[in-house]
């Protein structure tokens, strides 16, 4: 049955739970459902408007939400300070790309295996290390840095591609996540592949992967905005000026500016560079969405 | 040689399942041994010794509980920010929860629309983490600072008790930021209620049950093991914050003068503690709850 945005003749099939398409008493959805709606929006617009405010609106107290006089300044300042720096920017940005594919397909790919592992394989050490992890997961990760340096050092990684990549994978939240959707598989369906003749790897990439894919695509989307958003990576392990991200530069660049003479200027580079390193993650956001939403009904024993 | 011993060609299934299990997890124990576990034990023992850094090596002095004296004892911003941590992770954590199991149960309905709803409500999730919250919390965006001025509010706020006080003003100024860190447990709750399987309801209703009584006699019992793992992700995912007070102090000492490596370490064992401490309540808290609701 074809869902209407309006049917002018609500029959049986209307009344009752849900309904097939609009109905009356659909409104207090409506009303309850648009304000939180607009309160989840807000920051949105505000990052969008804030990239287009000239200097005496983003100076304004308390801050406007929606831009009144919108310029174009920012971004041309931003893009005036780009040329003029001494590596290409098209470096920085083919960096972090590059660095932030790798880092969530390699991420993905390791938490799903050790989910899967800790979630329907026996073997000694599992409860163990789901402990371990969950102990890892509340520890803040600041104050590893020191160590973590010093081992970055040890194995050679320092002003190399892969130090922006490895110390980001172990991603504790992911491997929590992911146990608890792949616990809700039913053991009968692995059962069942197994009676049927798959391996493991055929169970985990057949079977695991494109059931638990909501869950997946929620922590692709956190890792890509994690690596994406890095800076500290390229501050604290990194010397040479080629191998370090866009998110860095963009950071200096607004630092640099902000403490000096022109502080007002730097204030809305700021905003024009917060809203150009955001897009991506709102690109992202769009394009796994689907994934999120349409295949969460899918998983389960009927 | 007899390397027959070694590499059977046949070994039992428990052991082979077994090593597809530690073969799946391999990398994932690699990794985290070297970036997550060493890292930590690392900072255990830095948090033990006056560390000093120096251009070649780094210098460890052993000074035993010391550090961790002096930022419980004599330290005088760091318990009271600890304290205001703990207060606003309890206050938040239920409100987080109640809400996201409130939108969830809205988005779980069938009405026009509602694909656009869900992913409006999953949003959140670029927001809080990245340039987009930095740059809010800069601009004083994050909270409404201008609430606890309004002088009603003032007049209500100086008529409770003293210690309710704080909690209650937090939860006025920043209310929406609290909202914005649901949209994960949204997502998880949603999952979870899809799962109930519809002639459940059918019965029920059947039966002559209110959507009321449905409400508590079948969702809520089946979503009270998602509720552990939302709360679990809403605390880690509040402490982790980067906006975070305590975060932010702790940043600071550890290149501050006056701070030092060992102290910072000190500081973070500390707070790793009593956030330990808020799980370990919550999660107690919830399973006793759990447990009355499945009887």
């Amino acid at each position: 049955m074809a869902t209407r945005w309006y049917q002018p003749y609500i029959g049986v099939k209307n009344r009752g739970i849900n309904p097939e398409g609009f109905h009356v008493s659909q409104i207090k959805f409506y009303i309850v459902l648009i304000p939180l709606a607009g309160l989840m929006l807000l920051p949105i617009i505000y990052i969008f408007s804030s990239a287009f405010k000239p200097p005496e609106e983003l100076f304004a107290y308390p801050p406007p939400l929606i831009v009144t006089n919108p310029t174009m300044k920012n971004f041309n300042d931003l893009f005036s300070i780009l040329s003029t720096s001494g590596i290409p920017v098209s470096r920085y940005l083919f960096n972090s790309i590059l660095i932030t594919l790798v880092t969530v397909a390699a991420s993905i790919i390791i938490s799903s295996a050790a989910a899967y592992a800790l979630s329907k394989k026996q073997f000694r050490l599992k409860q163990t290390l789901f402990v371990v992890n969950n102990v890892a997961l509340m520890f803040v990760p600041i104050a590893v840095t020191i160590p973590r340096f010093l081992i970055v050092e040890n194995l050679n990684l320092l002003d190399t591609f892969w130090v922006h990549v490895l110390p980001v994978l172990a991603m504790p939240v992911g491997l929590f996540l992911l146990k608890q959707f792949i616990d809700g598989i039913p053991d009968e369906v692995i059962e069942a592949a197994q009676i049927d003749g798959a391996s493991d790897l055929h169970i985990y990439w057949r079977i695991i992967l494109p059931m638990i894919q909501p869950a997946l695509a929620t922590i692709a989307i956190l890792t890509f905005q994690a690596a994406w958003n890095n800076a500290d990576t390229s501050t604290t392990y990194i010397n040479n000026e080629s191998l370090r991200t866009l998110a860095f530069y963009l950071t200096t660049l607004t630092s640099t500016t902000a403490t000096g003479a022109d502080a007002v200027a730097g204030q809305g580079v700021a905003a024009a560079a917060a809203l150009i390193m955001f897009v991506p993650n709102l690109i992202i956001f769009i394009f796994l969405q689907s994934q999120v939403m349409s295949t969460m009904s899918r998983s389960g024993l009927k | 040689m007899n390397w027959r011993r070694f590499f059977p060609r046949e070994i039992s299934l428990r052991a082979r399942e077994a090593l597809y299990g530690y073969g799946f997890i391999l990398l994932w124990v690699i990794g985290f041994l070297l970036f997550a576990l060493i890292p930590l034990t690392e900072t255990f023992r830095f948090s033990l010794n006056q560390v000093a850094v120096t251009a070649t090596e780094i210098n460890l002095d052993f000074v035993e509980w010391a550090n961790y004296s002096r930022a419980l004892l004599t330290d005088p911003n760091f318990i009271e920010l600890l304290i205001g941590y703990a207060v606003e992770t309890l206050v938040s954590v239920p409100i987080v929860l109640i809400f996201a199991m409130i939108i969830a149960l809205f988005l779980n309905l069938k009405f026009p629309l509602k694909s656009l709803f869900r992913v409006i409500f999953f949003l959140p999730i670029v927001i809080t983490s990245g340039p987009v919250i930095r740059e809010l919390t800069a601009q004083g965006a994050a909270s409404a600072p201008g609430i606890s001025t309004i002088p009603a509010v003032v007049e209500f706020l100086t008529q409770l008790p003293r210690a309710l006080r704080s909690p209650v003003e937090y939860l006025l100024t920043s209310f929406i930021l609290i909202l914005w860190f649901s949209g994960v447990q949204i997502l998880i709750y949603l999952a979870s209620l899809q799962k109930i399987d519809k002639s459940i309801y059918e019965a029920a209703a059947m039966d002559g049950a209110s959507s009321w009584e449905i409400f508590w006699k079948i969702i809520l019992p089946a979503l009270s093991g998602v509720t552990i793992v939302n709360a679990i992700y809403t605390i880690v995912i509040l402490s982790h914050f980067s906006e975070n007070k305590v975060i932010r102090y702790i940043y600071d000492q550890t290149y501050d003068v006056r701070g030092g490596i060992g102290y910072a370490s000190a500081m973070a064992f500390i707070y790793f503690g009593v956030m330990l401490a808020i799980l370990v309540t919550v999660y107690l808290l919830l399973t006793r709850w759990g447990k009355r609701n499945t009887k």
